[in-house]
């Protein structure tokens, strides 16, 4: 139920009153199970903090969580638990888009009367300079997501001068905005749902705000925060519910948030009821216990990511396709999920579209029988395909990260890899540089062990940008294509579906579960596992609630 | 005395730029290290590379990037995170310093008094039981890790025995600050305190030990007894006066070194955000002005706990006054 407060005459007024306290009448049950939970504060813990609180910079899963309740964009993913969380609502804007003129121009009409939390209406000026803000800040995704906005070559070039002139159009008079694309793009409406594509105050610096709060539009604000000790968040004084699926009003009052300490010291805390989540996964060697002692405060949810090997296709061995589908051949997919600490936290994985995601088929061409899923290893046919290659005794070295399961699988591997007939070796690396290390071309890295978690819920967010041409950049830090794999026909196929996408889905993702299957013939990368999320979280929490974009919802838990 | 001084605090600038410049060459010589990469974040164009790293200064010779820096740090004191965008280092530092400070001063008065304590009594027994516990106890604490007993201890404290009379009191991890409050400051730091000594306490003991036990065959100590004072005079007058001298000079070097940042293990595990779980924080991701400022700071504190030590010295032995 919305109520719209209109500057009305008394009369409608008394009118309005009476009805509100009719009602309250009628239903006191509602009002008190509304009630009953609101109030109380959160204490959230976390071993160190992310960086700038800029929603336009920050590109953390950790603090990308706290933004579904702090910003809002124009769309937004459903802030509910499910599967359901992966459908975009509209939020600032009254409805979704009008999209016309084949699929390039988006209209959005505002909603009225949304305020930002310095008490300021948010206006058609707020949208236009966010997306100007989005090149001037140099955001991490503005030459990856809003590339296609007309004008955003000249913002890529020279950012200051953005202007995004043709791209965006604000009428300000109407309320709307219209987003003009250069060519059809069926996954806008998620990267508008990015907190990357946040509407902020149009007076923001035009620079990265670094740890000062910039206002929001979102149910909660930040008070204040010290990226080395702690945040805090409170209720946004100017907020008021528009739409429960785009940004519900939160059951709690105040959200602190602790930096520092250990996950071992987190656990304690939770335990003795000092902490009511923590944000980093609790420590393996203490889930056994937490089963028995603590059954009820741990939750298990499946990611929308993937632990992968990328192989590097062009340098020896692995250049030769053989070679990278003997090593998929032979590893044994249920060890490696024991690695990571058992089929409660992971499940095997031989494609590169995670389970529930669009275009996932159930597919593994790599296993004894092959079919829907893995069975187990088929050595033979590794060594068969080994033999052939005429690589055998080859040196290979494998770049893991220095945490225990990263290590643990690069240990598996160099096994296989010699049972295969190989020379392997492991290399480890500080987590925080191997990320950049194995992705550029200067360090010939063969083979390594990395992670991808899902942007938004679409194929091409895992198949376009591991596995495309574009994403490929020899010689620089800032090469996702870690493989290195540009096959021009898979490349071709890729922007095809794309492109279908934004009339027929259902046709595209049928083609993407095809072109996973192409992408895993040709085996650029070992697909290990798809990962669990497990929340910790204290007695006192109640309505855990998870989304496959923001993971837990904050905001719709209650500690009362 | 005016010109000991300048010719320390000469010393110190030496030394000072002399490990910043190792400090920025090897950041730029670590491969995967590229500063524009990491900020521009995760699958960036390279236009947007491009564009950070110019407006970060990225792209000019290392030796004018290594200008800004310091001017940044010293002059202007605006230099900001290449990770936390826009935290400014200066404050940053400052504000986890009391921290560190609270912690390895409030250890080193314990490890102190009770490595003096257990280095005289052991050799005041010598070779008898009280030695013989003492010198073993020591050995203990010396060989275990402060990561590992402080993780015992938070085992006990925070978590098996938590809700029984004996640690019901103990405080959750982390710090409180003592404007805030004198008493929570106090008991937030009981057991990092008892933590971080124990090792020097075990450590102390033994070399205080064994110089005393040396002391006992100097001529002096035979004159001092012969001119018939007592015992206890001869042990705590003469024999450890000069034997606690090698101990001052090492407690300068640790307590520089742990108000540096030394004391990261312990910092980490009792949840406390000093200086050390920033400079390790800093060097985890590779945010080279943090690493750079945590990195002065730390030789700043030993090089003057170092002269502070010198200073005690000539208190303490009265030779070390004459030329």
């Amino acid at each position: 139920m919305i109520t719209k407060l209109t500057p009305a005459r008394p009369g409608r007024w008394a009118a309005t009153v009476a009805t509100i306290a009719l009602l309250a009448g009628l239903a006191p049950g509602f009002a008190a199970a509304q009630d009953a939970h609101r109030g109380g504060t959160l204490r959230l813990v976390s071993v160190s903090s992310q960086g700038t609180l800029d929603p336009h910079v920050n590109y953390t899963s950790q603090f990308w969580q706290l933004y579904a309740f702090l910003y809002d964009g124009l769309v937004g993913f459903k802030k509910v638990g499910g599967p359901e969380s992966k459908e975009v609502v509209a939020d600032l804007a009254a409805a979704l888009p009008e999209v016309s003129n084949d699929g390039k121009t988006y209209t959005f009409t505002l909603r009225k009367g949304v305020k930002f939390s310095n008490g300021k209406e948010m206006t058609t000026d707020d949208v236009e300079a966010s997306f100007q803000r989005i090149f001037k800040v140099l955001g991490p995704t503005a030459g990856t997501f809003y590339n296609g906005i007309v004008g955003a070559d000249q913002c890529l070039a020279a950012p200051a001068d953005c202007t995004l002139a043709g791209g965006i159009v604000a009428d300000k008079a109407a309320g709307t905005v219209t987003i003009n694309l250069v060519a059809p793009d069926p996954e806008f409406l998620f990267k508008l749902s990015a907190p990357h594509a946040s509407i902020l105050p149009a007076e923001t610096t035009a620079k990265d705000n670094g740890n000062a709060p910039i206002p929001g539009t979102g149910a909660y604000m930040v008070k204040s925060y010290d990226p080395n000790n702690s945040m805090v968040i409170v209720r946004n004084p100017a907020f008021s519910e528009w739409s429960k699926d785009a940004q519900p009003e939160g059951h709690v009052d105040e959200i602190d948030y602790t930096f520092g300490g250990t996950e071992e010291a987190a656990v304690n805390a939770i335990l003795n009821g000092q902490a009511d989540w923590m944000f980093d996964q609790p420590p393996a060697d203490r889930l056994a216990e937490l089963s028995t002692a603590a059954p009820d405060q741990i939750h298990l949810a499946p990611l929308s990511a993937w632990w992968y090997a990328p192989m590097n296709v062009n340098l020896a061995p692995f250049n030769d396709v053989r070679v990278r589908q003997a090593l998929n051949y032979a590893i044994d997919r249920d060890a490696l999920v024991s690695l990571f600490g058992g089929p409660a936290l992971a499940q095997p994985v031989c494609q590169v579209l995670p389970p529930d995601f669009p275009g996932h088929v159930d597919q593994c061409q790599y296993t004894l029988d092959p079919g829907d899923s893995w069975s187990a290893p088929d050595m033979d046919k590794a060594m068969q395909l080994v033999e052939e290659s005429g690589t055998k005794g080859e040196k290979v070295t494998i770049v893991t990260e220095d945490n225990a399961a990263s290590r643990g699988i690069g240990t598996y591997l160099q096994s296989v890899l010699s049972d295969l007939g190989y020379e392997a070796a492991v290399q480890t690396i500080s987590g925080d540089i191997q990320f950049t290390y194995i992705q550029n071309t200067n360090n010939k890295v063969q083979i390594s062990i990395s992670q991808w978690y899902a942007d938004y819920p679409a194929a091409s967010n895992f198949l376009n940008v591991l596995f495309g041409c574009d994403s490929f950049h020899p010689g620089s830090d800032a090469s996702i294509n870690i493989a290195g794999f540009c096959d021009k026909g898979i490349d071709d196929r890729m922007k095809a579906a794309i492109a279908l996408g934004a009339t027929d889905p259902a046709a595209a993702d049928a083609e993407w579960a095809k072109i996973d299957g192409a992408v895993m013939e040709a085996a650029p990368a070992l697909p290990l596992f798809t990962p669990k999320q497990v929340d910790l979280l204290s007695t006192r929490v109640g309505n855990y609630a998870f989304s496959n974009q923001y993971h837990w919802l904050i905001a719709n838990a209650w500690v009362q | 005395m005016l010109a000991v001084i300048l010719s320390r605090l000469a010393r110190m600038v030496v030394v000072m730029v002399g490990i910043s410049v190792i400090t920025f060459l090897i950041f730029f010589a670590t491969p995967g290290a590229d500063p524009a990469a990491r900020i521009a974040g995760r699958n960036a164009a390279p236009e947007t590379v491009t564009a950070v790293r110019h407006d970060f200064g990225l792209d000019r010779p290392i030796w004018v990037q290594y200008g800004v820096m310091m001017r940044k740090m010293f002059v202007t004191g605006d230099l900001t995170s290449f990770v936390n965008r826009g935290q400014k280092i200066v404050p940053t530092l400052t504000a986890a310093a009391p921290v560190t400070l609270s912690l390895v001063a409030g250890a080193a008065v314990l490890w102190m008094a009770l490595g003096a304590a257990t280095g005289i009594i052991a050799a005041a027994f010598k070779d008898r039981l009280p030695d013989k516990i003492l010198m073993g106890v020591s050995m203990m604490a010396v060989a275990m890790p402060v990561f590992w007993v402080g993780e015992m201890v938070n085992l006990v404290t925070q978590s098996r025995l938590h809700d029984t009379w004996a640690f019901s009191w103990v405080p959750p991890l982390g710090y409180v600050p003592l404007s805030e409050s004198p008493a929570r400051w106090f008991l937030a730091l009981v057991f990092p305190w008892i933590t971080l000594s124990f090792l020097y306490i075990g450590l102390y003991g033994r070399m205080l030990r064994t110089g005393i036990i040396e002391t006992y065959q100097e001529d002096y100590i035979r004159t001092a007894r012969a001119k018939g004072l007592t015992a206890r005079r001869v042990l705590l007058k003469h024999a450890t006066r000069a034997a606690i001298i090698p101990v001052v000079i090492m407690f300068g070097m640790d307590f520089g070194v742990l108000v540096g940042g030394a004391a990261v293990l312990t910092e980490v595990v009792f949840g406390l955000n000093g200086v050390g779980r920033l400079t390790y924080q800093a060097l985890k991701v590779l945010d080279l002005p943090m690493i750079m400022a945590a990195v002065l700071y730390a030789s700043f504190f030993v090089v003057l706990a170092n002269a502070v030590v010198d200073l005690l010295c000539i208190l303490i032995d009265p030779r070390l006054r004459r030329k």
